[in-house]
């Protein structure tokens, strides 16, 4: 406790020194507002990458990944409970193995987060073309795409805060308004004759098309790691974290249904005149996939759809670009903690109190990757990525189990198989094997993205391991936590 | 009216001098408890552990002043910092936790863009608290 100050003594102030109490205030609402905004904001770009290879089979392949990404959802429960910080897979893998392994893991969904922030500012410049029809090519959708990510890292930047009353209402409507799309769909679009017709197996879509539209699939989920990186500020974590994951799940999957299912009824798989199996889904409507369905409602509704959609697309766009960008902070701080990244580069500014550099650094790559105008490579980029980050996150989990079978688990995944004492959780096994193998079926089959990714690796590791040299830290090992921003 | 524990989240502004001395004022009455805290909220844009020195140091100073403050009214309080997103649903918690009957706030007169402005955090005070609040303005200049 501070001295009273006397008159004439010579005063010192000794520091409180107290602790200081974290107070988390999300609950399930918030939790899932919060994923299911960045979650749920992926249909507006995924619908058309993923039914440009899946054809006639998109709905299907949706709930496949859709099963992937809850057993995901789970293994992020399980090891956001366990270890509530904020570097998602990284932090499992620094926990579960050592220093490398969790930079391997967080450089990838580094990568993830900025094909996120591109992803969503591009398509979002594309939903805007409703309005202005020039944005309907390239470069004037880039172009805007990246005046998208400048605007959002200036707000960044300047540190206004965001409300997440506000995110909660835009989700809400956001859910409301698919829900609409689909009742519509339901009653007048879909038609389960036209999506049995839609099916050529073998042809229409080619096994090969076919496993290219699984790896990429798993956009349609980006922001699943959102769920660990708010674990520390969640309450009571052991319930409201897998609550959040299933009720996320179910909501998604059933609009994703819905939705599939509506666009390959309304834009049947055909044909074209070169001999190509296409829908004109992807051939009009690739990066505004949405859109495409409300132009197939009903006459009396399609206008004010339209209308509607475009407003609602832009803005939840928008505001999973700014997702991105706070991923991105939050990540870049985290291996800056750890020694993984240069100081320089998570360093928060005094006067802002946010990472500047990081945020600017890594904005920069989003705009030079929105400059391409190719929405696949961004997608191509994104599976490379979250599959490995997804694999790390299973098999840390895994590891743990075997490690740290003592660890405090608020919440622990239920159904394990007993594998020489040591219980194994089966949704991270078949989630583990799913991922990797998806990997391996995006590296064989993505061929930019395989150069991209692994170049994106290769730069990381000479970062990595020349500061960690130059800090005297161990390459693999865990090295020591900078307490300091 | 007797109150057995104060809850008085400080901000360190001039109007938390008052809020404390009234606080322990009332708290003497009944020989309850004073809980002074001061709330960090940390942006989006870091991890909510995140350690921010500068905000830290000035809540430690704020703090150190606050228990001056009751030292000269001869009086003891705890007093507590907290890391949180928004201030307004940390401090609810605060005040469930410790079983509060009673969040009394200073705030000092200001306006934005003309108008006399609350903020966000005690509008936010006022409709969820569970217990009785006070709000301490300061007068006009």
């Amino acid at each position: 406790m501070a001295e009273r100050k006397r008159l004439g003594d010579t005063f010192i102030r000794r520091p409180l020194k107290l602790p200081i109490r974290l107070r988390p205030t999300l609950g399930v609402p918030g939790l899932f507002s919060t994923a299911y905004g960045d979650v749920g904001s992926s249909i507006y770009y995924a619908l058309g990458v993923v039914a440009m290879s899946a054809l006639g089979l998109t709905p299907a392949v949706l709930m496949v990944s859709g099963v992937i990404f809850l057993f995901t959802g789970l293994t992020y429960a399980e090891g956001a409970a366990a270890l509530p910080e904020a570097g998602g897979s990284g932090a499992f893998a620094r926990r579960a193995f050592n220093d490398l392994a969790s930079f391997i893991a967080s450089w990838v969904l580094m990568m993830d987060y900025i094909v996120t922030i591109s992803i969503s500012a591009f398509s979002a410049a594309n939903y805007l073309r409703y309005f202005f029809p020039l944005l309907g090519s390239w470069p004037e959708n880039s172009i805007v795409g990246v005046g998208v990510v400048g605007g959002l890292v200036f707000i960044n930047i300047l540190g206004i805060r965001q409300s997440s009353r506000l995110n909660m209402t835009l989700v809400l409507i956001d859910i409301l308004t698919q829900v609409s799309i689909a009742v519509v769909g339901v009653l007048f679009i879909i038609s389960l004759p036209q999506l049995i017709h839609n099916i050529h197996w073998g042809v229409a879509p080619t096994t090969s098309q076919l496993l290219f539209g699984i790896s990429i699939s798993m956009v349609a989920y980006t922001g699943i790691e959102t769920v660990a990186n708010l674990g520390s500020e969640t309450r009571q974590p052991s319930k409201s974290i897998p609550r959040a994951v299933i009720l996320v799940f179910f909501t998604v999957i059933a609009l994703y249904a819905f939705l599939s299912m509506t666009a390959l009824s309304a834009y049947p798989v055909h044909q074209s005149a070169d001999g190509k199996w296409v829908t004109d889904l992807t051939q009009k409507y690739l990066e505004d996939p949405i859109m495409g369905i409300t132009y197939a409602m009903p006459a009396n509704i399609q206008p004010i759809l339209s209308f509607w959609v475009a407003i609602l697309a832009v803005t939840i766009l928008i505001i999973a670009t700014n997702a991105g960008l706070l991923g991105v902070s939050r990540l870049a701080y985290f291996m800056g903690q750890r020694q993984q990244l240069p100081l320089v580069i998570s360093h928060v500014s005094s006067r802002s109190r946010v990472p500047i550099n990081a945020i600017l650094m890594f904005a920069v790559v989003a705009c030079v990757l929105i400059l391409t105008g190719k929405v696949t490579l961004l997608v191509d980029l994104y599976a490379f990525g979250a599959m490995l980050a997804y694999t790390a996150a299973h098999v840390s989990i895994i590891a743990l189990r075997v490690k740290e079978p003592n660890l405090p688990r608020p919440f622990k995944i239920p159904l394990s198989i007993r594998i020489r004492q040591k219980e194994i959780p089966i949704t991270a096994l078949i989630g583990g094997l799913a991922t990797i193998t998806t990997w391996f079926i995006v590296v064989y089959t993505h061929h930019i993205g395989r150069i991209v990714g692994f170049a994106w690796i290769g730069v990381g590791l000479v970062i990595y391991i020349l500061y960690r040299r130059s800090k005297h830290q161990p390459i693999i090992g865990l090295g020591e936590t900078k307490p300091r921003t | 009216m007797k109150f057995l524990r104060i809850l008085v989240p400080i901000s360190g502004e001039e109007a938390d001098k008052e809020a404390i001395e009234l606080a322990c004022k009332m708290a003497k009455e009944a020989k309850g408890k004073v809980y002074v805290v001061y709330v960090i909220q940390v942006k989006r844009s870091l991890p909510l552990d995140a350690e921010l020195e500068p905000e830290t140091r000035k809540a430690e100073e704020v703090l150190s002043r606050a228990e001056e403050v009751a030292d000269e009214q001869d009086y003891k309080i705890e007093t507590d910092l907290i890391q949180t997103r928004e201030a307004g649903p940390a401090i609810i918690d605060e005040v469930m936790e410790r079983n509060a009957d009673l969040i009394l706030m200073g705030m000092s007169y200001r306006k934005r863009f003309g108008q006399f402005d609350l903020g966000e955090t005690i509008p936010y005070i006022l409709k969820n608290a569970p217990c009785r609040v006070l709000l301490l303005r300061q007068p006009l200049l």
